[in-house]
This record gives C-alpha cells, sequence and structure tokens, in this order.
C-alpha cells in the first residue's frame, strides 16, 4: 500500500502510545522534523481526542491495555473519520503473534515493528502524513 | 369184602380195626388180636375189642418191636413174604403171628398180630391169613382214601374261607348256595347263616346298579364277567363265572369280589403324581412315538394337549436330528439303562427344546427294546445359561490372548502358575516362567519394591501402575508398567494375583519427547511475552540514540560511546528477533519439497568457507528421493543451522574437517543425517533448549537450534541430534513426511479448517 507521498495538512499528528518513554522518543523525533504531536496515553483517549479534534494523521501501538487497542482503533477511523483511512501508521513489539499478522495482512495498513531507526520512522510518516 | 366197605364207610377205623383183630383172632383161634398201623414214622396199636393189652407186662412194645423186626425181616426175605414168623413169647409156652399188611402198591400199611397157643399153623391157617391181610390192605387203603378225600375237602372250604376276596355262589334261583368266611365276617354273621338267603341281601355290599336279583349279576348269558362295582367307602373287582349245569339245580354263579380300593387309591396317586410333576415324564416307543405322556411333558413341549402329543405324526416333527435317535437306542440297548442323556427335541412352534433325561428300557421276552420310559427335563435354560458362560469364556480367553500385555497369574508365594499367549509371543519359554518366581526377572535394584508390591496384594489390597525394570527374554532391559489384583476364592481368602506387564519402554521414550515438546511450547510462550515487554525499552533506547547522534553538540568520546551503545542496542535487537522468530507459529508453507535440492542450494551457500578452510563435505543422497511436504525457506533454515553447528565443530576439533550429508526414505518420513568429525555435543539432550550454547560469548544467541527444533515440529517431523558412538563428532538427524497422498489431504483440510 505505498501510495505517492501524501500531502501534509498542517494539523497535529495524535500519537496513541501507552510507554512513556516511547512516547517521549516519538515526540522529540517528529517534533525536530516540524511536526506538532498531541499524544493520547490509550485507545479510549485515542477515540475520544479523534471525535472532538482534527489530526494530519494517527501513529497509535497495536498493543495496548484497557479496552480499546490499535486494530480497534484501526476499524473506528475507517468508519468515522474516512479522511483519516490511509492516514493510520500502526507499531508494533509483537509482529510475531498471529492475530496481528492477519490483522496487518487483511489492513494493509504499514507498520513499524519496534525496535525501529529514526529514519525509519521519518521516511514513513512523511511518506504517509506528508512533509511540513 | 363186607368189612373193607364197612370199613370205608366207617368214620372210625380205630373202631374198625379192633373188630377186625377180634374177628381175626376168632378165626384163627387166638387168644388175642391186634393190628399195628403204620402212619409214617408212629406205630399204632389197635388191640382187639374187649381185650385191652397182651397178657404179659409191656405185651404191647414187644409186639409192636417183633412186628416191626419180623417186617424188616420179610422185605430182606429172611422170613416167607406172607407170614411172619412164629415166635416164642418169653416166659410164656404160646406163640405170636405176624403178618404183613401191604397195599397194592406193595406199601407197607400194618401188620396184624395173633397171639395163639398153638405152635405151628395149618394150610388153610395160613390161606386165611393171607385173606385176612389183603382184606384188612383194602380196608386200610380205602379208608386212607377217604379221610384224605376228607381231609381235602375239608383243606378246601378252609382255603376259600382263607381268601380275603369275597365269594358267592347262587344258584339259578338266586339263593346263597355258599359263601366264604371273608364274606360273611363282613357281615358279621357265620358263613352258614347265609346259606340259601336271597342274593339281594348282599346288596348292602356293593352298588353295581344291577336290576337282576342278584346285585353282582349283570349279562347272565355270559359265562364270564368282571367289572368295578363300587360302595360307599370300598371299590370292588367283580369277577364272575357261571357253570351251566345239567339240571337247574346245577347252575351255579360263582362272584368273586376282589377289594381294590388300595390299588386304585394307587393309581389314583401315581396317575397324580404322573401329572403334577413338573419333570416331563413319558412311555414311548423305540422308534420315539408317545405312548403315555404327563402334563408336563404336554407343556414343555408346547402342544395344546396330551392327545395332540400322542398323535402318530408328531414324531417325525419332535427329532430335529433323526441319525441321533439311532445311536441313542444301540446306547439303551447296550445298557438298558442311560442317566442324563442330553436330547434336543422340537417345539410344535419350531423352537428347541434342550433334554435331560433318564431312560429305562422296557424289553419283551426276546430281550428287545418293547418301551422306553423316561423322565426329561427342560434344561434349555440352562444350556441358553452355559451356552453364554462358554462365549464369556471365549472372549475372556481372547482378551488374554489377544492383549498386549503380558498377564500372570502367581500364587501368594510369587511363583507363577499361568502365564497368557503374549508372554510366548514375546519370548518367554513355559519352562523359564511357570513354577518360577516373577521376581527373577526383575532388575536387581527394583525387586524390593516388587516383593513389597506382591506382599500388598496379597494382603487385599491392588497395586496400580508399578514402573519396574524387568529383563526381556532376549536379556535386555525394559521399562514395564505393572499393575497386581488379588484373586480371592470362595472363603473371600486371596489365594492367588494376578500380574499385568505392559512393556512401556517405547511409550516412556515418546513421554519424554512429549515432556521435552511441551517444554519448548512453555519457552516460546515466555519468550514472547518478554521480547514485547524488551522491545518497548529497546524502542525508546535505540530511538534517543539515533536522536542523540543526530545532534551535532554531541562530540568527541560521547559519540564513541553512543555508537556502541547504538550497537549493542542492534545486538540486543537480533537476540529479540531470535527469540521471536523460536516463539513464532508461522504457519508452515505446505508445498512440494525436493529435500536433496535444498540441501544443495545451502551447501552452496557455505560452499567457500568449506572449501577455504579444508571442510569436506560428503553428499550421499538418495537420488529417487520423494518430495517432502514442507516449507522450503524454513527447512533451509534449518539445514543451514545443522551446517554452521558442523562446521565450528570440526573447526573447533582442529583436524581435517569432514561432513558427511545423507537423505533417505524411512517408512512415511525423509530422513536427512547430517554427522560430523567435530568435537561432538557436551549434552546432545539440552542442545534444543533456547539459549544453550557451546560457542564462545557474542557467537551466538543460543537460539538457532531451539528454532530448528520449532520449524522441524511445526512440519510434522522430529530432529534428534546424538554423539557418534564410533569415532568423534556427533550426527542430527531431521525427519519430515513425505508427500504422501493423506498427507497432502491432511494439509489440504488443515488449510481449509484455518
Amino acid at each position: 500500500m505505498s501510495a505517492p507521498a501524501a500531502l501534509w495538512t498542517g494539523e497535529p499528528i495524535l500519537l496513541i502510545e501507552d510507554e512513556p518513554s516511547v512516547i517521549a522518543f516519538l515526540r522529540a523525533a517528529l517534533e525536530r522534523k516540524g511536526y506538532a504531536v498531541v499524544n493520547a496515553s490509550s485507545g479510549a483517549e485515542g477515540l475520544q481526542r479523534l471525535s472532538n479534534g482534527r489530526y494530519a494523521g494517527v501513529i497509535s501501538d497495536i498493543r495496548m491495555p484497557g479496552a480499546v487497542n490499535g486494530a480497534e482503533v484501526h476499524a473506528w477511523i475507517q468508519k468515522n473519520r474516512p479522511e483519516l483511512r490511509a492516514r493510520i501508521i500502526l507499531i508494533s513489539g509483537d509482529t510475531a503473534n498471529s492475530e496481528t499478522q492477519a490483522f496487518l495482512a487483511q489492513s494493509g495498513t504499514p507498520c513499524i515493528e519496534k525496535p525501529f531507526r529514526v529514519q525509519q520512522l521519518i521516511s514513513i510518516v512523511e511518506k504517509t502524513f506528508g512533509k511540513p | 369184602m363186607e368189612l373193607a366197605v364197612e370199613a370205608a364207610q366207617s368214620r372210625h377205623l380205630p373202631e374198625f380195626l379192633e373188630q377186625f383183630a377180634r374177628r381175626a383172632a376168632r378165626m384163627l383161634d387166638a387168644v388175642w388180636g391186634g393190628v399195628a398201623v403204620y402212619r409214617g414214622r408212629e406205630t399204632e396199636l389197635y388191640s382187639m375189642a374187649g381185650s385191652s393189652d397182651p397178657t404179659f407186662p409191656g405185651g404191647a412194645d414187644w409186639l409192636i418191636s417183633r412186628a416191626l423186626e419180623c417186617l424188616n425181616n420179610m422185605e430182606s426175605r429172611a422170613i416167607p413174604k406172607e407170614i411172619a414168623a412164629a415166635l416164642q413169647f418169653p416166659g410164656d409156652p404160646g406163640t405170636a403171628v405176624f403178618v404183613r399188611i401191604a397195599a397194592s402198591d406193595n406199601e407197607r400199611l400194618g401188620t396184624l398180630c395173633l397171639f395163639r397157643r398153638r405152635k405151628s399153623l395149618s394150610a388153610d391157617e395160613k390161606r386165611l391169613l393171607h385173606a385176612l391181610a389183603s382184606h384188612a390192605a383194602l380196608s386200610l387203603e380205602n379208608f386212607r382214601r377217604f379221610s384224605q378225600l376228607e381231609r381235602s375237602k375239608r383243606q378246601w372250604v378252609e382255603d376259600i374261607d382263607a381268601i380275603s376276596d369275597y365269594i358267592v355262589v347262587h344258584d339259578r334261583a338266586w339263593n346263597i348256595v355258599r359263601t366264604n368266611r371273608s364274606l360273611a365276617s363282613h357281615l358279621g354273621v357265620p358263613p352258614v347263616a347265609l346259606v340259601g338267603k336271597a342274593m339281594s341281601s348282599l346288596r348292602q355290599i356293593a352298588e353295581t346298579g344291577s336290576d337282576l336279583a342278584c346285585p353282582f349279576c349283570q349279562d347272565t348269558q355270559r359265562t364270564r364277567e368282571e367289572y368295578v362295582a363300587a360302595s360307599a367307602e370300598r371299590i370292588f373287582l367283580v369277577s364272575t363265572s357261571r357253570t351251566p349245569g345239567i339240571s337247574d339245580d346245577d347252575t351255579r354263579t360263582i362272584h368273586v369280589l376282589k377289594d381294590i380300593t388300595d390299588r386304585r387309591e394307587a393309581e389314583r396317586r401315581y396317575r397324580e403324581l404322573f401329572d403334577s410333576i413338573q419333570e416331563g415324564l413319558f412311555f414311548a416307543t423305540p422308534e420315539g412315538r408317545f405312548l403315555d405322556v404327563n402334563d408336563a411333558m404336554v407343556r414343555m413341549l408346547g402342544y395344546g394337549s396330551r392327545e395332540e402329543l400322542l398323535r402318530a405324526d408328531v414324531s417325525p416333527h419332535l427329532y430335529p436330528a433323526p441319525e441321533a435317535r439311532e445311536k441313542f437306542l444301540r446306547a439303551l440297548s447296550e445298557r438298558g439303562v442311560l442317566r442324563n442323556y442330553e436330547e434336543t427335541l422340537r417345539r410344535k412352534d419350531g423352537t428347541l427344546l434342550h433334554t435331560l433325561q433318564n431312560i429305562t428300557a422296557v424289553r419283551d421276552a426276546h430281550g428287545h427294546i418293547a418301551q422306553v420310559r423316561g423322565l426329561m427335563l427342560d434344561v434349555t435354560e440352562q444350556k441358553t445359561f452355559q451356552s453364554q458362560l462358554q462365549r464369556e469364556r471365549d472372549f475372556n480367553q481372547k482378551i488374554l490372548n489377544t492383549t498386549q500385555s503380558m498377564i500372570l497369574v502367581l500364587d501368594t508365594a510369587g511363583l507363577i502358575s499361568y502365564a497368557n499367549r503374549r508372554c510366548y509371543e514375546a519370548g518367554y519359554q513355559e519352562s523359564e516362567l511357570i513354577g518360577h518366581r516373577l521376581v527373577d526377572w526383575v532388575e536387581g535394584s527394583h525387586r524390593e519394591d516388587f516383593d513389597a508390591a506382591l506382599e500388598t496384594t496379597a494382603n487385599g489390597h491392588q497395586v496400580e501402575n508399578l514402573e519396574l525394570r524387568v529383563r526381556r527374554s532376549d536379556g535386555s532391559m525394559g521399562h514395564f508398567s505393572i499393575s497386581l489384583s488379588p484373586m480371592r476364592d470362595e472363603q473371600n481368602t486371596v489365594n492367588s494375583v494376578v500380574v499385568v506387564m505392559t512393556d512401556i519402554t517405547d511409550a516412556a521414550l515418546l513421554q519424554a519427547k512429549l515432556a521435552h515438546s511441551e517444554k519448548m511450547a512453555t519457552i516460546g510462550r515466555l519468550v514472547s511475552g518478554v521480547a514485547h515487554e524488551v522491545n518497548n525499552p529497546l524502542a525508546a533506547i535505540l530511538g534517543f540514540t539515533d536522536l542523540l547522534l543526530e545532534n551535532p553538540e554531541v562530540r568527541g568520546s560521547a559519540r564513541e560511546d553512543l555508537q556502541i551503545i547504538l550497537q549493542e542496542t542492534q545486538r540486543t535487537k537480533d537476540i529479540v528477533q531470535d527469540l521471536l522468530s523460536f516463539a513464532r507459529q508461522r504457519p508452515v508453507q505446505r508445498e512440494l519439497v525436493q529435500v536433496n535440492n535444498v540441501l544443495r542450494q545451502t551447501i552452496k551457500l557455505r560452499g567457500y568457507d568449506f572449501a577455504s578452510h579444508g571442510v569436506e563435505v560428503a553428499e550421499e543422497f538418495e537420488e529417487t528421493l520423494a518430495p517432502a511436504l514442507g516449507d522450503s525457506q524454513q527447512l533451509q533454515q534449518v539445514f543451514l543451522n545443522i551446517l554452521n553447528n558442523a562446521y565450528d565443530a570440526v573447526q573447533e576439533a582442529g583436524q581435517r574437517g569432514k561432513i558427511k550429508i545423507q537423505t533417505r526414505r524411512n517408512a512415511e518420513m525423509i530422513e536427512v543425517a547430517i554427522s560430523d568429525n567435530g568435537t561432538g555435543i557436551a549434552d546432545p539432550q539440552r542442545i534444543f533448549d533456547p539459549f544453550y550454547t557451546t560457542k564462545q560469548v557474542g557467537k551466538g544467541t543460543g537460539l538457532g537450534l531451539s528454532i530448528c527444533y520449532g520449524i522441524v515440529r511445526a512440519h510434522g517431523g522430529e530432529i534428534q541430534c546424538w554423539n557418534n558412538e564410533a569415532g568423534a563428532g556427533s550426527t542430527f538427524v531431521v525427519r519430515i513426511p513425505v508427500a504422501t497422498e493423506s498427507a497432502l489431504a491432511a494439509a489440504a483440510a488443515k488449510e481449509a479448517g484455518r
């Protein structure tokens, strides 16, 4: 699903991730490249923010504690934010899980496996959300 | 002659003889006369009337003894037959004359004795004596005949009277001529009292329903009649004979009334018993046709009535096996009696009746069997029970003989008394089992355990799944699961022990493999969780290190340190990746794989290294090898891993390395054996455990073979390794299933079910 580089909308990126160190690193890496970042520390909070605001794209961890995981965030967006359908990047620490694999294969959503290099992250973000 | 007639008519012999003696004495001028009469051994002397005894003392005895003596002499012809000698009396001048009195058949009847004064007898006197003797003989004979007649007549009446049956004779006028005493005493009168009475007076004895004047006559035209008549208490068999006489006075009708009350009762009881007995009773012809049967017999054979069963045409239906019947007759003819003879008969409805019979043959005058009598028991149920028992026994026998377990019976002393077929199939000899102690087959260190278990069982408790090492018939030791059960006798005493032994050596191996794969699965789950948790901090470390390195303010030694952090983070990432790929249950691609080709490609990958380091690789491939079913990439990873290990091992050994790779088909498996002449493996049992490594720190993650293990297992195959017995080095064997049609179908089904 490698579409031509997306157009930057100027809105912040919604980061849904429960691990504070990972949030800190992602925020630092993205802000350094000129992106604005709003973060939610659970799937439920992410959905709440998505309902209330506008975002250039969503970066979400797949496996999170709580009722809503990455796959469900993805499904909610497909249904309620059609403009964000192609603007989702998933992060996974657990691609070995067969459920995760099945989900990724079926949705065609780009996914970065933890741990990853900054360059890997930036190139996939620029391609999916556009360059500021 | 007159005298003879007189004598015959006379009822009193002594009187006649006394008169005779007197006449004879007078005729022969004797002073005394007498007749000695012999009756058997007895002798009686009858003196002439008027004179009591001979005139001298003891005369009678003297005379009799003389008379007998003379008689004997006459018979021995010592003296003339007709007349005896004249004998001198002792002390008296007279003479005694003895004349023999003999019957016509010369039987001696008596002796005439005369006592005279004169000595000699004249010829006339002799003739006279002779005539007198003949006369006396005739008289005595007649007299005897008459008295015999008299006696016999009297006897006859007594005999008739002695008969307990009632006898009555009547004439044509229906008047009683005679009755016997039984009848009279039945009526409480002397027999004479009934003579002349009307026959109708006997009506009280028994009611016959006859309207004739005689209650016992029914048809006066017949000379013989026989029927049964009953009174209130008694039953009589009335037999009647009629003797038609010349005149009416001579016509006699004789009734004999036989009291058959008891016989009737006995018959009734017999019939009652015959009919009420639960066993079948029968009388039959030798051919098997029933002459009489009881009700039980009718019931047993399912007929509606006795008459139906007694019909002649029943027998062909009755005997399903006529040939057995002939055998039966032969046996019965030989022995006369058959006890517990088993015969199968056919009931009216066609079902079979199993019987047990006791049979007696009744023979005719020629010894042929005239009738067959017997008693019959219905043993169908027992027979069914018996056959059920037999079936059960067969079933048990089959189980005993076909089970894969060895089953033995021991006495309480531990000696083997029975071993099932499996024991012998396993190679043990009967001579080394029966009568020997089972414990002798148990490995020395386990004998105490076995003895303890035997004692527990002897005390009535079951021992289950005792695992012991036992010597097999070929001498090798096997791992056996042993159960002991007590067997009790009627008194509930344990008298033997049933031992069930199963060789679980293979099962134990399987158990070990299972335990291993379970361990691996658990490790897999653990690793997956750990990897995930490690990835988060690792992501932050790696990310921030990248960010720091991008920062131009970081310089010099700090930058170098960051490089090390980056490098080590990368290494950690690799470890976690390996861990994850070990734990990863990535589905195996199911495709046809030419294992030989995969191996050749793998060898090519390392070909340069092998060649440059002098490691020789020998390929011993089975060229017609069937394709396997699996994932060629994953299999390549497995083979590469093993080759790398082999390469490291031979390098370490420091000699000319040699790696041999063999392929072959073994049953439904493709077997790949890779052996080297390297250093061998310290612990082949643990080599597939994650993080088990013999390599230097940093050289490997210790996960390679664990991943191989996971891949091969996912293929439905197995991987093993051991140190070579001969020479150095170790061997790895990988087995993966051949792509058979069934394997392909199973794979397709699994695919569809996913």
